[in-house]
């Protein structure tokens, strides 16, 4: 437990990390060290986001499955590893 | 009910006087054996009470001698009842259904009165008609003790009723009973199993309805007789007017008295429910009802059909919900402004996902691509990728090297990146080793020199896919002095440290390490002095040769090779060498030979096993001696190699070369030897200070790297023997200590005494092809590219280098040996 803790300290203070969000099942954010109106726009969308990625891995073999998500764009990336009870998302600027 | 109603039309006389009989004969068996209050409702009580009263409307002779019947019966008191008719036939009623006792009796019974009921005829205008009649009727049917009180007769309608609930009450529930009784048999499981032959067969036709046809063919027999008698009739009809024969009469039919009834239910609820089939729902859905037998899960999906409305898939209802989440999250986001992360669920949530293991998976997966991200020009370096830069519209900025042709940049080190972390600041790098396997991972062990100290030391387990954090990290009591990874069970690393103490750790799993670790703690012959090197090794077991075995090998300060087996949950060893002390071959005048009293060992501080012949090894000693050892011989070391008068600090055979090795000692020198020759054949010094580690270059073979304590060193032997290629000073105020080659890649990783393990990119060397300038004589290599047959098929480029790596040597050596003659 306390090395999960070190875990996310250790990524929140990596070079270029904006924000850190934890989304549980039913889209609430629930760890976020991000504001609470990005928190929740973030969290809104890319649990859309997720669902069609998921869906479209799946529909092309449902014994697939989505493991990880990275959107990169000019400005950062956000990484996305989606669960079955979770979201962890992570957004970074790797030019920081 | 049609056959009932048939059967009742056929033997009207009959039936008629059952079914009272069987109304009455329930009762009366009811009544003895009924014990229970009211459960009917009066709706139904009512409707017995009309079918009853009805009946006995119609029949009055029959029921008047039915009831005669029915006192002498009732005396009887006989659970079965035989009924007679007035010719005295038995007409004793079979029940009309015997499988399902019970319920269905009473309902078939309502049933039947409804039906019978439902003939025309109104209850109140019969009940007066038929009042004096329902009282013997009544009194006989209910002549038993339990109905004493109805002697007098109030008001008929209200007795009836009362007498018919409470009969009806007998009736119907004691019905139910004594049927319950009589057919609730205790089904077992045997009788389940049991193979009941089932006869299905066809019944006898039953005609519903028969219906003649009214029309006959003219050429029919009785076609004549048809057609008198149809002539008959019509002038019948014509005569019928005048005639007296005939008188009209109207008959009124009256209608019955309509009565409304409502009825009021619950309204309908609709949902309207829509969802999107897909092929992964489809496939889910068919694999969790496959699943439901043998493993419940809270998640299974509870119907097949995927567009059902409530029972949808999980996945569906969820888009669906966050859908609509998402569409009222803006409008929502006040609420959750306040409530994101204080409601006591998502706290629940939050512990419960952060103890899963998923979520330390997804955390690892996480760290690893924001590491990828921040050291991708560096690893993309390391691995040989061509870096990529981003691209900037409206900057297109191709990068070209021009100067790629013309001058050759000269051979420089690139810095990469350096692991280092909290943990391991200010330790010093004692060893490092690639794992054998997977060329990712590197373990690195932290331990200070001084012998007398009993500070613990570390080893920590690198990813290069993480440079900042190590992915394993073992603490040890004592500091660490050597390490190797196993090839054999790649997972196993061998761990010596300054106690003598040797230990095997198990990397993969280390949470259950305190039971996991074998050491050679509790072994008798364990080393008394710091475990210098540690080399897992391919060995022969049978003399055949084709029996190989990977074993441990160590060197300690205690003068000991020995080889180290699992016995007993520890490690048990055997000594493959003592390295005497070997005394100088001096003559001294009175010919005695000093000898040494202390021990008649001398610390072995390293050794290197032949690459081809694992029998054959080499040992650096603190004398400064090379021995040439075998496996076999356990005794006698087979050749010394004198040349060092200090301590031996690493011997390296050279890999692609079979014959050539290196030694480097304190004494600032390295040496390159051949193997038949007690000389060596190139000397090199270049700093004044000792050396502490020397390593070739795995994949170039006149490249080999040489670290002491302030600089590191490249050295190319095609280019000179005098100077290194390329130096790297140390990091001011820094030593360092140890080196190791990258086995496919061109770097090359050097651990210093502050705890850091940089890894530098050994760029523009230029080995092997086109016209080598060296030293003022030119090699000729256009012969140099020798395929040997017996050799598996090496790289053209590295079976070139070992040419030039002989011929260097082979050259020197010759001119050594001129010198010598000289």
């Amino acid at each position: 437990m306390a090395e999960v803790e070190e875990t996310l300290k250790r990524i929140q203070s990596q070079k270029g990390v904006q924000g850190v969000i934890i989304v549980n099942s039913e889209g609430i954010p629930i760890k976020t060290t991000l504001d609470n109106s990005s928190t929740v726009q973030y969290a809104g969308l890319i649990h859309q986001l997720v669902m069609k990625a998921r869906s479209t891995v799946r529909d092309i073999d449902p014994q697939n499955d989505l493991t990880f998500l990275r959107v990169r764009s000019k400005k950062n990336e956000i990484m996305i590893a989606p669960d079955k009870d979770y979201f962890l998302i992570v957004i970074q600027n790797p030019s920081d | 009910m049609n056959v009932n109603k048939s059967r009742m039309s056929e033997r009207r006389a009959l039936l008629l006087r059952p079914s009272s009989r069987a109304v009455t004969l329930s009762k009366s068996r009811g009544m003895k054996e009924s014990s229970s209050g009211s459960r009917h409702t009066h709706a139904t009580t009512r409707s017995q009470t009309q079918s009853v009263v009805d009946l006995s409307s119609r029949r009055r002779f029959s029921l008047t001698a039915a009831s005669k019947v029915l006192e002498k019966k009732q005396l009887e008191s006989e659970p079965e009842l035989r009924v007679f008719d007035e010719e005295g036939h038995d007409v004793t009623p079979r029940p009309l259904l015997q499988a399902d006792p019970g319920a269905a009796q009473a309902r078939s019974c309502r049933f039947y009165m409804e039906e019978v009921s439902a003939a025309p005829g109104s209850v109140s205008e019969q009940t007066a008609a038929s009042g004096s009649l329902t009282v013997p009727f009544s009194r006989s049917v209910l002549g038993s003790s339990r109905i004493s009180s109805q002697s007098t007769i109030e008001s008929v309608n209200e007795e009836i009723e009362e007498t018919f609930s409470r009969r009806d009450v007998i009736i119907t529930v004691p019905d139910v009973q004594v049927k319950r009784d009589t057919g609730d048999k205790h089904v077992t499981e045997d009788m389940l199993k049991d193979i009941i032959d089932v006869f299905v067969c066809e019944t006898d036709t039953i005609s519903l309805l028969d219906q003649p046809c009214t029309a006959v063919s003219a050429d029919a027999d009785d076609a004549a007789a048809v057609m008198d008698r149809n002539k008959r009739y019509s002038e019948v009809c014509r005569n019928r007017m005048g005639s007296d024969k005939f008188l009209e009469r109207s008959v009124q039919t009256l209608s019955g008295a309509l009565k409304n009834k409502h009825v009021q239910s619950d309204a309908v609820i609709t949902v309207d429910a829509a969802a999107a089939v897909t092929a992964w729902d489809m496939y889910d859905s068919l694999n969790a009802s496959d699943r439901e037998e043998a493993e419940p899960s809270s998640d299974a999906e509870t119907s097949k059909c995927p567009d059902s409305a409530v029972d949808g898939s999980r996945g569906v209802d969820r888009s669906a919900s966050m859908v609509s989440m998402a569409s009222t999250a803006s409008a929502s986001s006040s609420l959750k402004d306040v409530d994101v992360c204080s409601s006591v669920k998502t706290e629940s949530d939050l512990q419960l996902i952060m103890q899963s293991d998923r979520f330390h998976h997804s955390l690892l997966v996480m760290e690893r691509s924001i590491m990828g991200n921040t050291f991708q020009p560096l690893l993309a370096a390391y691995r040989q990728l061509p870096v990529v830069a981003d691209q900037q519209p409206g900057t297109m900025e191709l990068k070209e090297d021009e100067e790629d042709t013309d001058s050759r940049p000269s051979p420089a080190l690139q810095h990469l990146w350096a692991f280092s972390c909290e943990l391991t600041r200010g330790r010093r790098v004692s060893c490092m080793a690639w794992n054998k396997k997977n060329q990712d991972i590197l373990a690195v062990g932290y331990g200070e020199l001084d012998s007398t100290g009993v500070e613990p030391g570390l080893i920590c387990c690198w990813s290069l896919k993480n440079p900042t954090w190590p992915e394993r990290v073992v603490h040890c009591h004592r500091a660490v002095t050597a390490l190797d990874f196993s090839a054999h069970c790649p997972g196993q690393l061998a761990v010596g440290m300054s106690d003598g103490t040797i230990a095997v750790y198990n990397v993969q799993n280390l949470q259950n390490q305190e039971s996991g670790v074998i050491s050679s703690s509790e072994c008798p012959n364990k080393h008394s002095g710091p475990v210098w090197q540690l080399r897992w090794t391919q060995q022969e077991l049978s003399f055949t040769g084709e029996d190989k075995q990977e074993v441990l090998v160590s060197a300690s300060a205690d003068g000991r090779i020995s080889r180290w087996f699992v016995f007993n949950n520890g490690l048990d060893c055997i000594d493959l060498m003592k390295l005497q002390k070997v005394n100088n071959v001096k003559k001294k005048t009175g010919g005695k030979k000093t000898e040494s009293v202390l021990s008649p060992l001398t610390p072995a501080l390293c050794f290197d096993f032949h690459p081809t012949d694992t029998g054959l090894y080499l040992a650096g000693t603190w004398d400064g001696l090379v021995h040439k050892c075998s496996c076999s011989n356990t005794q006698q070391v087979l050749e010394t190699f004198r040349k060092h008068f200090c301590p031996v600090t690493c011997v390296s055979w050279c890999p692609l070369s079979p014959d050539v090795f290196l030694s480097c000692s304190s004494d600032w020198t390295i040496q390159l030897w051949q193997q038949d020759q007690l000389r060596p054949v190139i000397s090199f010094t270049s700093a004044q200070r000792a050396v502490c580690d020397v390593q070739w270059s795995p994949r170039w073979a006149a490249v080999f790297g040489a670290v002491n304590e302030g600089q590191l060193e490249i050295w190319d032997l095609n280019w000179s023997t005098l100077d290194p290629i390329i130096v790297q000073p140390a990091a001011p105020g820094g030593t360092m200590t140890s080196l190791l080659f990258t086995p496919q890649s061109h770097c090359v990783l050097v651990g210093d005494g502050q705890g850091r393990v940089t890894v530098y990119l050994v760029e523009n060397l230029n080995v092997g092809g086109g016209d080598q300038v060296r030293g003022g004589t030119r090699v000729d290599h256009g012969s140099g590219l020798r395929l040997d047959d017996t050799k598996p098929q090496a790289p053209l480029h590295l079976v070139f280098q070992v040419d030039v790596l002989r011929d260097i040597v082979s050259s020197a050596a010759s001119s050594q040996v001129a010198h010598h003659i000289w």
